[in-house]
């Protein structure tokens, strides 16, 4: 397939992600729910770009729009900015004090004198990437509850949720570092809840919780769950090579 | 004898009347006649008139019928064979008592095709439905015509979706035809979440069968074998009437195995569904039927090719449904000669607000709003002024008084910056504030979109701050832009159509009225005296006779002054509900507030 990104003709496969292809040929298009692991939650609208096909022009999410036929694509014409802009200004309303808004500030800034009653101190723009990221695990101890403007990311009832392992991945992939994740004495304390760290047998290093190790036990029975950090795995790995070659007398 | 027994009618407790007549006429028998036959029929459409009883075949239509009216029906009409003049319908535009329903401008400017049972059959009776011609269309599909000349016809006859976007039903099930895989599914849309609206529903109550025809042509049509209808959960009577009807057609070989005789084979099942507003959207019902979240996907691949369970997947609207068995039995040429350009046949819509005649109506496409608001509605009631009219649902638009011409059709409303959607109609008068109207759908908006997407939720929740801020005093002159910058960011960049829709209300309104916004946010006044910190009422002393009225019905006691000379109004303790205004019978009693006063 044929695509022409701002002027710029790039190779595509049939049904790839336009954001994939503009990625590939080094055009920027911004994002803030984008996780390569996570694909698909194309919640934030960042990534939103114009797609002019046969003639008529229509504005959509770049990262599940799949590319099927020769496209001419705009990532950065007045409108999609102007847009673009009006996001920025809506997510600086909602959430201030998320890390995201460093960079959108960086790009976009300085933004005006906001128009609404700032959610002073807020973090999460709730974009869904740490549900996701849950619900990848199989773990599923977070979701989003309510609709509309009441939505929010939340254990059920609120409460310190029983599924977590506190393996943290919802605080890894957090584009606005929104979730609270503490690490004291060995104790790593995740929504509300405490776990036991369990350290790396090589390097003494906290690498994960009990609940975590137990999970992946769970999971695959006949397994063993080495407790390695990943620089000793690696350590490891080239030692086990070392010896490996020594014994072959190079 | 018909007797309404819609849901419109049973609150008004038509029930109770039919077991009257049941009753009156197991014991009355000597006296009448003829054998008088009593059925429980769907909705009639005049709800503001119900209970209705119809008398065939003289066609005598009685209104708001009370089970100790039965009586004098049994002894006058069936024995006597004379109207009941009391219990007929006023023409409100004649004043004078009409005998049958057809007579009257609320029917005879209607065209019914998704309707044509309705009010006239039992729904619990499949015979009475096969007695109208139903199951003929399956029957002439599955004998006569192959799965490609059923959706020929369907293209040729141009019918659209009657849920909300209006797409080309016979392109649909063209595009699903010929997907790949030998798994297909028919779904119908029964989720009908717009508040207020009972177009759909009242065809699941009052014709069960029309959709479940039209489903299993479609199925024959592009080769699908099971099919699913959604319904909401508080449709208790829809669900009822229609898993009725599904047992009935599967034990007359109408849905099954070999149907009629044929090789075609189709199945349905009822799902049932918790009733947000935007599990409707196509999606999120599908996400709904599989047992998933209701939220809406991302769908650049059409359901068609990858929908229910990733199989290809027809979902049309129940109206669509109730539409297709007429366009096989009649033929595409036949319903393509209803309409206008682009938009072929009726459309149902369920005429609510400030109107004479509230009920379910259905009419030709291109009719005009005038038309429909003045002739089959009767007008304004209360000799008020005609101010707007909203349609489509609540991501409608509303559309002014001075554009009563318009033909009501997917185009002409799209221009006018509204849209069809599934038929919602709310005809608003002069007491109406149009700026509260934006920020009333805006605010339900806020509250039912599913929340998923940035624009969406977070556009519709500083709209709603910005007209929460016109309506209550504190807007500023820039509100107006700012709210048509994030109307452009919603419209662009949401997700699903309810985000891309939900501007609408508030750009028309901006579009039409707006001096109203202007004198909300500059002088501070509501012209209206709906928002009750930019109203205040005062009293014309060059009007008031000082009858005293006024001071009566205040509930704050806010009124003072004596009989016979000008009423006074104490601002301080006027709570601003508006009764003065109301009682007032020389109009003396004003709106003002903000600088004008
Ligand atoms: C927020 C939202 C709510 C909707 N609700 C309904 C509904 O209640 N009933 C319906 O038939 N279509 C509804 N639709 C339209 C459906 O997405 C879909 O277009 C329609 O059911 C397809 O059938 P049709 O082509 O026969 O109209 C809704 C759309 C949106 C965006
Ligand atoms: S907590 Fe972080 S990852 Fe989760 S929804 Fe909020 S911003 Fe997204
Ligand atoms: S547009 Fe609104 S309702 Fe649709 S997916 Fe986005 S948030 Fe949900």
């Amino acid at each position: 397939m044929r695509v022409i990104i701002d002027g710029r003709e790039c190779l595509a496969r049939r049904g790839e992600y336009l954001l994939d292809v503009a990625k590939r040929n080094g055009i920027f298009i911004p994002t803030l729910c984008h996780s390569d692991a996570l694909p698909g939650q194309s919640s934030c609208r960042m990534c939103i770009v114009e797609v002019v096909e046969g003639g008529r022009s229509k504005t959509v999410a770049s990262c599940v729009y799949p590319v099927l036929g020769d496209i001419e694509v705009k990532t950065n014409s007045d409108k999609i900015r102007r847009i673009r802009r009006t996001l920025v200004k809506l997510i600086h309303a909602s959430s201030p004090a998320g890390k995201h808004m460093e960079d959108l500030l960086e790009r976009y800034g300085p933004l005006p004198e906001n128009r609404f009653e700032v959610a002073e101190g807020e973090k999460c723009m709730l974009c869904g990437l740490c549900v996701s990221a849950c619900e990848a695990l199989g773990t599923g101890a977070i979701s989003t509850i309510n609709r509309g403007t009441a939505k929010e990311v939340a254990p059920p009832f609120k409460e310190p949720p029983e599924a977590c392992i506190g393996c943290g991945a919802c605080a890894h992939v957090c584009p606005g570092d929104a979730i609270e994740m503490k690490e004291q004495g060995g104790i790593r304390t995740i929504w509300d809840r405490n776990f036991e760290m369990l350290e790396c047998t090589g390097c003494g290093e906290y690498i994960m919780t009990r609940q975590q190790q137990e999970y992946i036990k769970a999971k695959d029975p006949e397994g063993t769950v080495e407790l390695l950090c990943e620089k000793c795995k690696r350590k490891k790995t080239v030692d086990g090579f070392r010896d490996a070659f020594k014994n072959t007398g190079f | 004898m018909l007797v309404c027994c819609g849901t419109g009618c049973l609150a008004n407790g038509s029930h109770g009347v039919y077991r009257e007549f049941e009753k009156m006429l197991k014991y009355a028998d000597h006296s009448v006649k003829v054998k008088a036959v009593t059925k429980a029929t769907g909705c009639n459409g005049l709800c503001e008139m119900g209970p209705i009883v119809k008398i065939l075949p003289d066609d005598i239509f009685y209104c708001r019928v009370k089970a100790s009216d039965v009586e004098d029906i049994v002894r006058e009409t069936l024995a006597g064979g004379r109207p009941v003049e009391r219990l007929l319908y006023t023409d409100p535009a004649t004043g004078k008592r009409v005998k049958s329903h057809r007579e009257t401008d609320f029917y005879k400017n209607q065209q019914k095709i998704a309707l044509r049972n309705i009010g006239e059959i039992d729904p619990a009776n499949i015979d009475d439905y096969i007695q109208r011609g139903g199951y003929r269309a399956l029957a002439k599909a599955l004998d006569k015509m192959s799965a490609g000349e059923v959706i020929d016809e369907i293209e040729k006859s141009g019918i659209r979706g009657r849920g909300g976007a209006g797409f080309p039903t016979g392109r649909k099930w063209r595009h699903c035809a010929g997907a790949n895989g030998a798994t297909k599914y028919i779904v119908c849309n029964g989720d009908e979440g717009d508040p207020g609206a009972f177009m759909d529903r009242s065809i699941m109550e009052g014709d069960p069968h029309s959709i479940i025809e039209g489903m299993a042509i479609g199925a024959y049509a592009v080769g699908a074998r099971k099919g699913y209808i959604y319904i909401r959960d508080e449709y208790s009577l829809a669900l009822k009437s229609m898993s009725r009807a599904i047992e009935q057609a599967k034990e007359r070989g109408y849905l099954g195995d070999s149907i009629m005789g044929s090789s075609h084979s189709f199945d349905m099942d009822i799902v049932r569904g918790g009733g947000a507003f935007v599990c409707g959207e196509s999606s999120a019902l599908i996400a709904s039927i599989e047992g998933r979240i209701g939220e809406p996907r991302a769908k650049y691949i059409h359901a068609t090719q990858r929908g229910l369970w990733d199989k290809p997947t027809v979902l049309n609207n129940v109206e669509t449904w109730a539409n297709v068995p007429v366009i096989i039995d009649r033929g595409s040429g036949w319903f393509n000669s209803i309409g206008t350009g682009k938009s072929k046949g009726t459309k149902v819509f369920s005429l609510v607000g400030k109107v004479q005649n509230t009920g379910l109506i259905e009419v030709p496409m291109g009719i005009s709003l005038g038309k429909i608001i003045f002739d089959i509605g009767g007008g304004i009631p209360g000799g008020k002024a005609f101010k707007a009219v909203q349609t489509g649902g609540p991501s409608g638009g509303c559309i002014p008084g001075s554009m009563m011409d318009l033909e009501v059709d997917f185009e002409s409303l799209g221009s006018a910056g509204s849209m069809m959607g599934s038929g919602g109609m709310i005809v608003m008068d002069e007491d109406t504030c149009m700026v509260e109207v934006a920020r009333y759908y805006t605010k339900f908006l806020a509250e039912e979109s599913c929340g998923k997407c940035l624009p969406c939720r977070e556009g519709l929740r500083r709209m709603l701050d910005i007209l929460n801020d016109i309506c209550e005093g504190r807007g500023h002159k820039e509100d107006m832009d700012t709210l048509l910058e994030i109307c452009e960011a919603l419209r662009e960049a949401s997700l699903c159509a309810l985000g891309k829709t939900a501007p609408n209300p508030v750009e028309t309104t901006l579009r039409y009225f707006r001096e109203e916004y202007l004198e909300h946010i500059q002088d501070k006044r509501c012209r209206a005296g709906v928002c009750p910190d930019l109203t205040e009422y005062y009293i014309d002393e060059s009007l008031c006779r000082g009858c005293g009225l006024c001071a009566k019905n205040c509930p704050a006691g806010a009124i003072t002054g004596q009989p016979g000379s000008a009423y006074i109004i104490n601002h301080d303790l006027c709570t601003k509900c508006g009764r003065c205004r109301r009682v007032c019978k020389f109009g003396a009693v004003g709106i003002g507030g903000g600088a004008v006063v």
